[in-house]
């Protein structure tokens, strides 16, 4: 996609406050004109609201929103040319599904001929043909999120908005689901901007993820570039699972390098340049599972010295997950810390006895250093 | 629910006071009633069971039928201005702060705790020539009469050359006013209930799919809190049909209901028999009404079985 291409919509230091609270605190993004955009972060964080000011539905109490270049200050929900996929699908339920998918059209005056012949375009879509007579309450769940979609869809929006969409569905209609949605999207064109609250669904699903926590942006990324280089402890440990270290002291060394301590790896060198360079409050050092390495003493060893961060300490539970374990290493220092193994390493460990000695390590490189809050001044 | 055939007498022992309660003072007395509806008064005090249609025959006599048809339109007029007024009510309650609500239903609830009979001599006072409401209309025109004054037209006397007090006592709308005053409580609240109910997102949705605020009113609210609106006709209109003492304090004998003239015929009429037959008469109404309405609902749920 064209980088440089104009944003389909366009947030500037949008902050909602409710009384006294803060729910959104000055958050500046841009959606791409195609993409699926994910608002992530957990319950509470603000997504919802932040959709529902894009939408209309919500004022900001500060900054605004433009879509495709026109500030939309002001401008009510039923004039704004984005439509939403509301959480509880809010299908009207006196209405059969083809009246609901109508809806919309009626409103615009277009002759009767050419809604009939949208709404079952529409329908069709979303692979509801044969129930264009039912009424909602003789849908499933997952039913009845496609006549939300179709309904919203058929106004041909700019961008279609998504609260929570595979919330309500059971795990394995969610699954497939998730496929669906970025086919759909890919069909359509549209922008989507989709609110979860779980992360492997935004990993799945996005191209590019906004972080928020507490009503501030975190992080606005990739997946593979949150997931790689998370910019502060919470992303990090939102984002996947990660192995997680506090550092409790700190000392500049000579050179170009810094002594971090920590109760459970004891003291570590790092290149200063590793040192986030933003931020506030306490470190933390952070390494993903699969980069860390765990076997004997002597294996280690044979590896060498040279940029690599070992730690002792005995074997604790392994968890098959199919092609791969998940080995708990029970430090020496206290705590414990876990590493993605293959099927085969997991054999060999196993022969081990629980509580045997053994190392684990990583490379430098592989180790996170990571502040409190990358965003707080 | 098996399980009282099994323990029967425990299920005796629990019912037979409400059961009895029932029998002896409601099945009882509408059985005398029903049996009276086919007697003859005899002298002044005796009635005889003569199995005779002509009771019901005098339900036909245009008097009778003029009283019915003011009973009902006065009814429906009056329920309609209960709904028209209560749903904007429900609305600010259902829409209020969460803190405000229990006040908000307070007000609604409590002339409840004020006897009928007081409330309805404190709408005497309100009504009359001289009452409250007309203080307000004569302040009104004398302010309109002083408006056109001061633009010049005053010569011309538009608003009439004195205030004339609006008559309401003796008149029907009079009887609307108490009536909907009255009842207005009970239909805020189940189309408050209605609203409350209500998931605001269909509202939103709506509007998101580009409807105006009226149309969302009409096409959304109104038909999703229908439910509310139906109770609240129903439980307003039936027990406005067979009010009493409103159009007996505010009618002055001029505005007559059904119940007024039922009341006659025991006390001053002394004809209890057609008394009976006019009382019998809207439970009959009511039965039939109940029973084309399950008939309506039958047929409905058979259409939509047979599309479905
Ligand atoms: N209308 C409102 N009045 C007061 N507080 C609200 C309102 N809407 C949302 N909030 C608060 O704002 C915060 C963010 O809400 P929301 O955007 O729904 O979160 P989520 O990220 O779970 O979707 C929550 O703490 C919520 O309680
Ligand atoms: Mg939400």
């Amino acid at each position: 996609m064209n980088k440089s291409e104009s944003p389909i919509i366009s947030v500037k230091g949008v902050t909602k406050r409710f009384g006294s609270f803060t729910a959104l605190q000055d958050i500046s993004l841009d959606i791409r004109p195609g993409e699926i955009f994910a608002l992530l972060g957990p319950s509470g964080c603000g997504k919802s609201t932040l959709l529902r000011i894009i939408a209309g539905l919500e004022t900001a109490t500060e900054g605004t929103v433009a879509i495709d270049g026109q500030d939309m200050t002001g401008i009510p929900a039923n004039k704004r040319p984005v439509n939403m996929v509301f959480q509880s699908y809010a299908v009207f339920p006196h209405m059969s599904v083809a009246d609901n998918v109508a809806y919309g059209l009626k409103l615009e005056r277009r002759p009767a001929a050419e809604i009939r012949e949208k709404v079952a375009e529409a329908l069709a879509q979303v692979h509801l043909s044969d129930f264009a007579h039912r009424k909602p309450d003789q849908l499933s769940g997952g039913q009845r999120q496609r006549v939300a979609l179709a309904r919203a869809l058929v106004k041909r929006p700019k961008v279609l908005l998504l609260d929570e969409p595979l919330s309500a569905l059971d795990a394995k209609l969610r699954d497939a689901m998730r496929l669906e949605l970025v086919k759909l999207q890919e069909s359509v064109g549209v922008s989507f901007v989709i609110v979860t609250h779980d992360q492997s669904e935004a990993l799945a699903m996005a191209d590019r993820i906004a972080v928020l926590k507490d009503g501030v942006l975190r992080q606005l990324d990739s997946p593979a570039a949150l997931y790689k280089r998370p910019v502060d402890r919470f992303v990090a440990d939102f984002i996947g699972s990660i192995n997680m270290f506090a550092v409790t002291g700190r000392r500049a060394e000579g050179g170009d390098a810094a002594r971090l301590e920590t109760a459970e790896l004891g003291a570590i060198a790092v290149p200063a340049a590793h040192l986030p360079a933003a931020g506030k409050g306490a470190l933390t050092l952070a390494v993903r599972p699969e980069r860390v390495k765990v076997g004997a003493k002597a294996q280690k060893e044979a590896q060498g010295e040279g940029g690599l961060v070992s730690v002792a300490g005995r074997l604790g539970d392994v968890a098959f997950q199919g092609n791969s374990s998940i080995v708990e290493v029970l430090l020496e220092g206290g705590g414990s810390l876990s590493a993605l193994v293959s099927e085969a390493e997991a054999d060999h460990l196993m022969q081990a006895e629980s509580g045997s000695p053994i190392t684990a390590w990583w490379a430098l490189d592989d180790m996170l250093i990571l502040p409190e809050n990358a965003t707080a001044a | 629910m098996e399980s009282y055939r099994r323990n029967f007498r425990a299920f005796l022992a629990f019912f037979t006071p409400s059961f009895a309660w029932l029998g002896l003072f409601f099945f009882v007395p509408l059985g005398i009633i029903w049996l009276y509806s086919f007697g003859e008064t005899e002298g002044l005090t005796k009635i005889r069971l003569t199995w005779t249609l002509e009771n019901y025959k005098r339900l036909l006599e245009p008097e009778i039928i003029s009283l019915f048809w003011r009973s009902v339109w006065l009814s429906v007029i009056s329920t309609a201005i209960c709904i028209v007024i209560s749903y904007p009510i429900a609305m600010v309650i259902a829409t209020a702060k969460a803190k405000w609500k229990p006040w908000l239903l307070l007000v609604i609830i409590l002339p409840f705790w004020t006897n009928l009979l007081i409330r309805t001599y404190a709408l005497l006072n309100i009504l009359g020539t001289r009452g409250r409401l007309n203080d307000l209309l004569h302040w009104l025109w004398s302010a309109g009469d002083r408006a056109l004054s001061m633009i010049g037209l005053g010569d011309y006397h538009l608003l009439g050359e004195r205030f004339v007090p609006v008559k309401f006592l003796g008149e029907p709308a009079g009887v609307m006013i108490g009536l909907v005053y009255v009842y207005l409580p009970f239909a805020v609240l189940p189309i408050y209930a209605s609203l409350e109910r209500l998931d605001r997102s269909y509202l939103e949705a709506s509007l998101d799919l580009g409807a105006s605020q009226w149309r969302t009113f009409r096409q959304i609210l109104l038909p999703l809190s229908s439910g509310g609106i139906n109770t609240a006709m129903v439980i307003t209109f039936i027990p406005m049909l067979g009010s009493f003492l409103i159009p007996d304090l505010l009618g002055r004998g001029q505005v007559d209901m059904i119940a007024n003239v039922i009341e006659r015929q025991f006390k001053s009429g002394n004809d209890w028999p057609f008394g009976s037959a006019l009382s019998l008469f809207l439970l009959y109404i009511t039965f039939i009404l109940l029973a084309l309405q399950s008939f309506h609902a039958m047929r409905q749920r058979k259409r939509e079985e047979a599309r479905g």
